[in-house]
């Protein structure tokens, strides 16, 4: 068998490392655009920060590719798939030809469309070339711009205030990270990053980017400018579908799959951020650009391009950061936009925690400060357990695995695992 | 439920816990939260740390050590964990009887001057006992003789305490045969602390015998001198209506709060905030008065005598500071919370102790001296005052609820008002007990703790009792939390009591609930148990009565030291959560069910506060039956009502 | 140093567990520099312990990691610190590796990863890789605590029923 994977990041080196675990003789074929090896881009604002070496960002072994016996092709781009032949084109013009493939080719950087985004000085960080040219520019920037409250345009900001550089974040919206958590959430975190000096400047965007040759300033749709030398967008990432849709597959937000990760076409597979999967809070087609979710997609959609049918549960979009010790989880449906849904929260000062419920069943959740029971919730999201029972104690301080002890032993059959069944082995009511 | 709404019963705690939770003040539910679970070897009784052999623990399921490194049994390790609870319990109650027999004895040689001799009934009465010829001496001598007779008995090494001789004759062979009469107030305290040192006593059943002893020496010495004293030193209490909750803090006033226990300075801080000066003081820097109310267990002695508004009982200390309402707080002994400080600094509050006894780190201290009462009173009030200008009023929330009720109830005045004649006399509530009018009568005392829901164990069976035709006669936190559910106006009778306690509260015009004061004042319900046997038609000690004792949000050694010296008196007292006493098969046995065979009262424990008051009501039932008194008068309309 | 076995574990006996902490303490204990407890107090930062005695009510357990099969902390983990020993099937971190994005804290469906934010790291139950018993279960006085595979746990479970009969 030969199976090809596009794509060395979350979804492709974790779809290689199943095939190779179960299937000792195959051939396995790794094509990826960056060259260099294993790396976790999550890490990237962490390496700005100064907070990592490079070293940290490899998440694999270096010699992960020759252990496994892959062959891969770095640096190469793949451009086009010949579906009947089952035959791929590199753009250094090399054949590669597949039983199996899974495009794993992941998302990129959203750019903005406005005068002077070209400037040297305007940064994405997407890859490690990013990092690496931003790092090396360091010294002599004072003052920054960054393009987007998200979460990674706030991840941006933090990293280059943490290099103790001025730092304004501009966002379109009410409020920052208007993606991940509710206002309440959004106006703790902001609350914390402009107590550490960064400056957030919402409901804006940039108009322009001035400066001869190197960047000056940022001009503001409201007129006002912000001097700086370095602008970073951190806008979010959109799928790099451009292959898949060539090939004519069926290509959403994301390229489409079934529940086996598996595309319009039978022989071709895709995960991580490229895929989009169903998502389990909001039961419909979601593309979820994060990391836990790349990892699980490739490993699944592996056994199913192995012949070992394997069901993916669903994607569940989820993020935690922390921004000067301030941690912040989100999960699901944060800010649920139809009715019928029930909301639980507390707020302590920094301490918030926000529970979405459908018919007794978190649908999402917030949690700022005290992040100690995300797992378990999370756990409660993901299998869709009534809680009930114990809706009562979700938003306290102590809530923990004990307080859901009741349900693992009452709903055997969405507990079912042999580490979930141990913990209640000595329980009788 | 939210979380405020789990935590407390009463709307104005709610509130204020809601408040706490918005500014992140960090108050007692949180850190019970933090601190769960609790150790179940504490919570048992079973880990030992007497000496440096130890710590040792027994595994409660037999699997691990079952003795301690001395050899000693789980027995003995919870017998003596329970009695240094009581001496310490007795140690505290006691010592605030000392200080006032002190007092006592200041005010009669002229010394504290701030004080004089207000009960010269009450003295005369209470010289007889301790056998003071009384003839043609003045006030003052025979408070000194008394005072110096009083104190004699914390350290007396023989005999008896000269208090015992109200309790029923019965009673008090009951104590002699078993050899439990206490000898001395402080004596029988120490002798714990020897009984329980290394290698001494490990018989569980004379080492809890000996706590009983002491607990005796608290409920008749002790907290009754503290109680009869005070009497005499500020008057005996009347029946008074006064106010109670958050909602007596003032929005325009300068508010004081006195928290603690002894009402030897909160008595003279009611004169010190009549002060002209100060309140004109108090008006220049823009408030309309001074406003003095009470906390916990003084707020009780300054309600009893003086019908100074309540702000609450000892879970809502904290609250009462959030309010942001309140200039100064100052505190003398026992139930306050170390947490006070830092409550105290996320606001202007100023906090005062007064006691040498009881210092914080870093908080202001202007001891308290009987010599110069008022003088150091107003000093405290004034820098009360002096802090007015310091309110962030934009912080001020003060709960509107307030309730009013009739305190001031004691052993003498309660039934001389149900007698509707001025002479100290019973008879009527025998007489209601004997007809069946009344099923009988409970003694709902003790604290709050932050493990059962504030105020809601106390408040629903003090209403399942009253519904069932059972007087209430209350004490402490108790109390306050059914005085700020209503339930201690004579007009609750109507909406609360049962047919045939209904019309005995209509006869006389009382509560169905009597307030008769602060946790020493417990003494005060021993007396009317001793009076009601000596009326006669009841039988003939204590035990025979139809009569039992609950504190179901008991949460301090005080309240060991209490049951102990009812169980002692022969009366069935029943805990909200149990004693840690739990990892001793035996010495539970023993207090919740031998002992009565020797002491006629024993221990049950039993957190549901309907379930315990349905124990109370059978066995007040089983003591009719044994009386011989006939069915409850009104029995098929008092049945439990379902809320 | 005895090699531990394969799928070894802590469990906990719940009817048996009375919430002393004494697995918490000595969890801290043990993963301090000095393994001392006075020392280990006087440590900065102080030892953090990887086991919680939880409680819902009456209901007490000393929980640890679960060492799942198909662990999600692992999937979660970003940085590559955390990951399977493959030789007895035990989660293993990384220390060095170790970033603190608490990716893992939202993954672990039994919240036993606990935050060490001093040292901005993710730490868990490593069954005790200093020592050849388990630090918790040799302070468990009530004998709730057990490390051994599922089948010696449960075969513990049915003998003390059948000897309560």
């Amino acid at each position: 068998m030969k199976y090809v994977i596009i794509g060395g990041s979350a979804a492709g080196v974790n779809a290689a490392e199943v095939l190779r675990k179960n299937d000792k003789k195959c051939d396995i074929t790794l094509i990826s655009e960056e060259e260099s090896l294993l790396y976790s881009r999550c890490l990237l604002t962490y390496l700005i920060a100064g907070s990592i070496g490079e070293e940290k960002l490899y998440f694999k072994d270096r010699d992960f590719y020759k252990a496994n016996k892959i062959k891969t092709y770095l640096g190469k781009k793949a451009i086009s798939i010949d579906r009947k032949k089952k035959e791929m084109l590199l753009d250094d013009e090399t054949k590669v030809l597949y039983d199996k493939l899974l495009i794993a080719t992941g998302a990129s950087a959203k750019t903005v469309d406005i005068k002077g985004a070209d400037k040297r000085g305007v940064f994405t960080v997407r890859n490690i070339e990013d990092a690496r040219r931003i790092i090396k520019m360091l010294d002599k920037v004072k003052h920054v711009v960054v393009l987007g409250g998200g979460l990674i345009g706030l991840k941006d900001a933090y990293a280059l205030r943490v290099k103790g550089k001025e730092v304004t974040v501009v966002v379109r919206s009410q409020h920052v990270l208007s993606q991940m958590v509710d206002p309440e959430a959004a106006t703790i975190i902001a609350g914390k990053l402009a107590a550490s000096g960064i400056k957030i400047e919402t409901c804006v965007a940039a108009k322009e980017i001035k400066g001869k040759g190197a960047i000056e300033e940022v001009v503001l749709d409201n007129g006002k400018t912000i001097k700086c030398e370095l602008v970073i967008i951190g806008k979010g990432v959109e799928p790099n579908v451009e292959i898949a849709k060539k090939s004519g597959l069926k290509v959403d937000q994301g390229i489409t799959v079934n529940q086996y990760l598996e595309t319009s076409d039978e022989n071709i597979f895709a995960a991580g951020d490229v895929a989009e999967t169903r998502d389990i809070a909001r039961g419909t087609p979601r593309v979820n650009a994060l990391w836990p979710c790349a990892v699980a997609q490739g490993r699944v959609a592996a056994f199913n391009m192995l012949g070992k049918k394997q069901i993916y549960e669903g994607s569940l979009s989820m993020n935690s950061v922390d921004f000067f010790g301030l941690a912040s989880i989100s999960m699901g449906i944060t800010k649920p936009k139809e009715g019928g849904s029930e909301i639980i929260n507390a707020t302590r000062g920094e301490n918030y925690k926000k529970f979405i419920l459908k018919n007794n069943i978190i649908v999402g959740m917030v949690l700022v400060g005290d992040i100690s029971a995300a797992g378990v919730i999370s756990v409660l999201i993901k299998r869709k357990i009534d809680v009930s029972s114990i809706k009562d104690m979700l938003y306290e301080d102590s809530f923990n695995y004990a307080k859901m002890l009741p349900l693992v032993r009452k709903f055997k059959d969405k507990f079912s695992e042999e580490e979930f069944r141990d913990t209640v082995i000595s329980y009788k009511l | 439920m939210k979380r405020h709404e789990k935590r407390s019963y009463d709307p104005a705690s709610q509130k204020m816990i809601q408040k706490a939770e918005k500014e992140n003040i960090e108050i007692v539910w949180d850190r019970y939260d933090a601190m769960q679970p609790q150790c179940g070897f504490g919570e048992l009784g079973i880990c030992c740390k007497i000496c440096n052999m130890g710590p040792c623990r027994i595994d409660p399921f037999g699997d691990g050590p079952q003795t301690g490194i001395c050899g000693a049994s789980k027995d003995t390790i919870v017998a003596r964990n329970l009695v240094r609870m009581i001496a310490s319990g007795a140690a505290a109650h006691s010592d605030h009887g000392r200080d006032i027999a002190h007092a006592l004895l200041l005010a009669a040689d002229g010394e504290a001057h701030d004080y004089h001799l207000k009960g010269t009934e009450k003295l005369k009465r209470t010289a007889q006992v301790y056998g003071i010829d009384t003839k043609g001496k003045s006030t003052e001598k025979i408070g000194k003789e008394l005072g110096e007779k009083c104190l004699a008995e914390f350290g007396q090494q023989h005999g008896e305490l000269r208090l015992l001789s109200l309790a029923p004759k019965k009673r008090q062979e009951i104590w002699r045969k078993l050899g439990i009469a206490p000898r001395g107030i402080d004596r029988e305290i120490v002798e714990i602390m020897h009984r329980t040192h290394i290698g001494v006593d490990n018989d569980y059943k004379n080492v809890i015998n000996h706590g009983m002893r002491a607990a005796l020496g608290d409920g008749w010495g002790g907290s009754m001198i503290a109680t009869e004293l005070s009497d005499i030193l500020f008057g005996s209490p009347e029946p008074i209506r006064a106010t109670v909750n958050l909602g007596t803090l003032k929005k325009d006033h300068v508010n004081i709060v006195v928290h603690g226990h002894e009402p030897t300075l909160s008595d003279v801080v009611t004169d010190a905030v009549k002060d002209p000066e100060l309140l004109a003081l108090a008006k220049k820097y823009g408030a309309k008065g001074i406003n003095l109310v009470g906390m916990c267990c003084t707020a009780n002695e300054i309600l009893m005598r003086h019908g100074l508004p309540s702000a609450g009982n000892f879970l809502q200390q904290e609250l009462a500071i959030l309010t942001g309402s309140v200039e100064l707080m100052m505190v003398d002994v026992q139930c306050i919370m170390p947490a006070l400080s830092s409550v105290a600094n996320c606001f202007h509050t100023k906090l005062v102790t007064t006691s040498p006894k009881c210092k914080f780190p870093g908080v202001e201290h202007v001891e308290f001296k009987e010599e110069k009462a008022l003088e150091i009173a107003k000093n405290i009030i004034r820098k009360g005052v002096e802090n007015y200008k310091n309110r962030v009023q934009q912080r001020v929330d003060i709960p509107k609820e307030i309730k009013g009720l009739v305190a001031g109830f004691t052993t003498e005045n309660a039934f001389r008002i149900l007698g509707g004649k001025y002479r100290f006399t019973v008879r009527p509530l025998n007489d209601a007990i004997i007809s069946g009018r009344l099923r009988g009568a409970a003694g709902v005392v003790g604290c709050n703790n932050p493990n059962i829901k504030h105020d809601w164990a106390h408040v629903e069976m003090v209403k399942e009792l009253l519904r069932n035709d059972v007087l209430v006669v209350q004490t402490g936190c108790s109390a306050i939390a059914c005085a700020k559910a209503g339930l201690l106006t004579p007009e609750s009778a109507y909406e609360y009591a049962g047919v045939g306690l209904r019309e005995v509260c209509e006869a006389v015009g009382i509560p169905p609930v009597l307030h008769v004061g602060s946790c020493v004042d417990n003494s005060r319900i021993l007396l009317i148990l001793s009076a009601v046997v000596a009326e006669g038609g009841l039988g003939e000690d204590i035990s025979d009565l139809p009569a039992a004792g609950a504190a179901p949000e008991w949460m301090s050694e005080k309240a060991i030291s209490i049951g102990f010296y009812f169980v002692g008196s022969g009366v069935y007292t029943v805990f909200g959560t149990p004693q840690p006493v739990m990892g001793s098969e035996n010495v539970t046995n023993y207090i919740t069910n031998e002992i009565e065979h020797t002491m006629g009262g024993k221990f049950a424990f039993e957190a549901d506060p309907i379930k315990a008051a349905h124990m109370m009501i059978k066995h007040i039932d089983k003591k009719r039956k044994a009386l011989k008194l006939g069915e409850v008068m009104y029995k098929e309309k008092t049945a439990t009502v379902k809320k | 140093m005895k090699t531990k076995t394969k799928n070894i574990k802590i469990y906990c006996d719940i009817t048996k567990c009375i919430g002393c902490r004494s697995c918490e303490m000595a969890c801290a204990v043990e993963h301090s520099k000095s393994k001392n407890i006075y020392n280990a107090l006087k440590e900065k930062p102080l030892p953090k312990k990887r086991v919680k005695a939880e409680s819902s009510g009456k209901i007490i357990i000393s929980l640890h990691c679960q060492h799942c099969q198909d662990a999600p902390c692992i999937t979660a983990c970003m940085s590559g610190a955390l990951s399977k020993d493959e030789k007895t099937g035990a989660t293993i971190q990384d220390k060095e590796k170790c970033v603190g994005c608490w990716m893992c804290v939202m993954a672990c469906p039994f919240g036993a990863i606990v935050r060490d934010v001093e040292n901005h790291i993710a730490v868990k139950c490593d069954l005790c890789p200093d020592r050849d018993d388990y630090a918790c279960v040799v302070a468990c006085p009530t004998g709730a605590l057990f490390a051994g595979t599922e089948e010696e746990f449960r075969k513990r479970i049915e003998e003390k029923k059948a000897k309560e009969k």
